[in-house]
């Protein structure tokens, strides 16, 4: 019999990708909800034998509740017994994929589940998310560096006069340095 | 101020300069946002990269499997992975606690309304105890009503014992009279809005955004529960911290310097609470963040805020300081609610991960005085006090439970004795 999952994607980022990929594999999806669902109402009613969450949801903390409340409701496979491989937990973990099983479903089957859901994520969502939050902060950091090239010249003095120079103004207006460095270089 | 000196350790260079480290969407992640902000990591001569994590699986996995190299974590939470409670085990250490207190209690408007109809003098003293819940309760069995749910944010956390502590004062047992679950807590407005629950234990900003949107009513704030309770901490693994020994004193002196910039006077607040703001962050608006920041708590209750200066305290009150009598507290709890096994070895997990000898290392770096004791008793001081075992006096905070329990660490069993307390003594 086809193990049964439940997922659980943003409302706005949903598609049937996942869904899809997983039936081509072989999995029943029972139902597909979003971070807004009541988790406790449907894992009831559905009794899933697995669940896979977008790990860019709060929902997790739900599920790691239910997880306490017996051995009906899927565990996290980080803290299965048998787990022995943490590398793909790492794995799931760095896609942003979280996968919940209850015991007694196949090892073989877990680690197919969860890579059918990393190789979706991977293609998908996290790489975006992660492309975000590198930019903003190599933007961040260069501005800095350009306010601070900028009194160098200004003011002619060292570099790390400046960046001193650059944190008491910022300090002195209450501003970080990011904000203090836009100010300067605009 | 000058990072470097002769000694070893202060002027080791780290290990590794560029650091990822988790955050979770509340006010009181403010000292590792402060710190990357204003520059306290980068004087450190770290590059520190600050990553908003949805939730506190996601921060707990991360930091164990090492795709973060340390964390804003729950209280609860090293100590929880130490000892393998609702976590794989894994040893976890804090050296430092990023603040004390930062919670409260909130119900929705309709069950706040049903509690002063119920009981109107329990309802008018203050701090609020959950009296005129139990008899709501009461009344609720008697007509075969379900039970009211209340949320907390995560199963191991001082939410969950703060909640569970101000039901059981009033002989309310948590496991029984009350279903208690877990919402996110940016999701509990719209839960209360909804009917979906009719209570939350949560940290700010969420409380307040809950009575702005006009959804609820704030009973008592942790304070209250228990005056300068220990909150969210900063952890590591303990391999990680075997392995970047001058790193971890570098990210805890720059979290030092970022809690005192934090306590140092009202104008900082109200900047964090700006800096909070931005979207990368909290991203709830800053006038709602800057009022718990400040020491104004407003309940939905009373016509004007209610002055609580200590609402959430970054420094004083040697707040920083990883006291061990703080994670047996946090035992003791796990244990009377169930969640710990009879014989794991409490206090040497306790002594494991709770690491004030780094925490010394750190504040003598920077010349702040530290506790010499590694423990204190609490439920003792109803005011202001001064640590004489310290390096130099440090001033401390009142350390009451608000149902005058008292916490000696040399028999901490005994809070598991007291009158009204679990399932049996109520």
């Amino acid at each position: 019999m086809a193990a049964r999952i439940l997922l659980i994607e943003a409302k706005d980022r949903r598609s049937r990708a996942l869904e899809q990929a997983l039936t081509d594999a072989g999995f029943e999806v029972v139902a597909s909800v979003d971070e807004r669902d009541d988790l406790y109402a449907r894992m009831t009613e559905l009794a899933p034998d697995a669940v896979i969450v977008d790990a860019e949801l709060p929902s997790r903390d739900t599920l790691e509740h239910l997880a306490q409340l017996g051995r009906r409701f899927p565990r996290p496979i980080v803290m299965l017994a048998d787990e022995d491989d943490p590398q793909v937990s790492l794995e799931a973990a760095r896609a942003g994929v979280s996968a919940y099983v209850v015991d007694g479903l196949a090892p073989a089957t877990v680690r197919s589940l969860v890579n059918v859901a990393i190789a979706h994520f991977q293609a998908h969502d996290a790489l975006r998310s992660e492309l975000g939050r590198v930019q903003q902060s190599l933007e961040q950091r260069k501005a800095v560096d350009r306010a601070k090239c900028l009194l160098m010249e200004r003011q002619g003095i060292g570099e790390e006069a400046a960046y001193q120079r650059l944190r008491k103004m910022a300090m002195d207006r209450r501003l970080s340095l990011y904000e203090l460095a836009r100010e300067l270089l605009d | 101020m000058s990072s470097g000196s002769g000694q070893t350790g202060a002027g080791a260079p780290p290990e590794k300069r560029e650091l990822r480290l988790g955050i979770i969407p509340l006010s009181d992640c403010a000292p590792l946002v402060v710190a990357r902000e204003m520059g306290f990591f980068a004087e450190q001569g770290l590059d520190v990269s600050i990553t908003r994590e949805a939730s506190w699986a996601n921060v707990r996995d991360k930091v164990q499997l090492g795709a973060l190299d340390g964390a804003q974590m729950l209280g609860p939470m090293p100590l929880a992975g130490t000892l393998g409670v609702v976590s794989p085990r894994k040893p976890m250490v804090t050296a430092l606690t990023l603040n004390l207190n930062g919670n409260a209690v909130t119900v929705s408007r309709r069950l706040y309304e049903r509690l002063c109809r119920t009981d109107p003098e329990a309802m008018a003293r203050r701090p609020i105890t959950a009296h005129a819940l139990r008899r709501v309760i009461e009344a609720d069995r008697r007509q075969g009503a379900g039970p009211l749910t209340f949320a907390t944010v995560f199963p191991v956390s001082g939410h969950t014992y703060q909640l569970r502590y101000w039901l059981a004062s009033a002989g309310i047992d948590p496991d029984r009279d009350v279903r208690l679950i877990v919402i996110p807590p940016q999701f509990v407005a719209a839960n209360l809005e909804e009917g979906r629950i009719d209570g939350f234990c949560a940290g700010e900003p969420w409380n307040g955004f809950a009575v702005a949107r006009g959804a609820g009513c704030s009973l008592i704030s942790s304070y209250e529960i228990w005056n300068n309770g220990p909150e969210k901490v900063f952890a590591v693994t303990e391999d990680w911290a075997q392995r970047h020994p001058a790193t971890h004193r570098a990210v805890l002196r720059a979290l030092l310097h970022a809690c005192r910039w934090l306590d140092a006077d009202g104008a900082n607040r109200r900047s964090a609470a700006r800096l909070l703001a931005r979207p990368e962050y909290v991203g709830v608006d800053e006038d709602v963040l800057a009022a718990t920041l400040g020491g104004e708590f407003r309940d939905g209750i009373a016509a004007r805020p209610r002055r609580i200066p200590d609402f959430t305290v970054f420094s004083r009150y040697a707040a920083n300081f990883p006291w061990r009598s703080h994670g047996l507290w946090f035992a003791m709890q796990m244990e009377r609610w169930g969640q710990l096994d009879m014989d794991a070895a409490v206090d040497e997990a306790v002594a494991r991960t709770y690491r004030p000898d780094l925490y010394r290392e750190a504040a003598a770096d920077l010349g702040l005085p530290a506790p010499q004791a590694d423990w204190k008793e609490e439920g003792v001081h109803a005011g202001g006090w001064q640590l004489e075992t310290a390096t130099a006096p440090i001033p401390m905070g009142a350390d009451r439970f608000f149902d005058g329990a008292h916490f000696d660490p040399n028999d901490p069993a005994a809070c598991l004795r007291g009158p009204g307390v679990g399932a049996d003594g109520v």
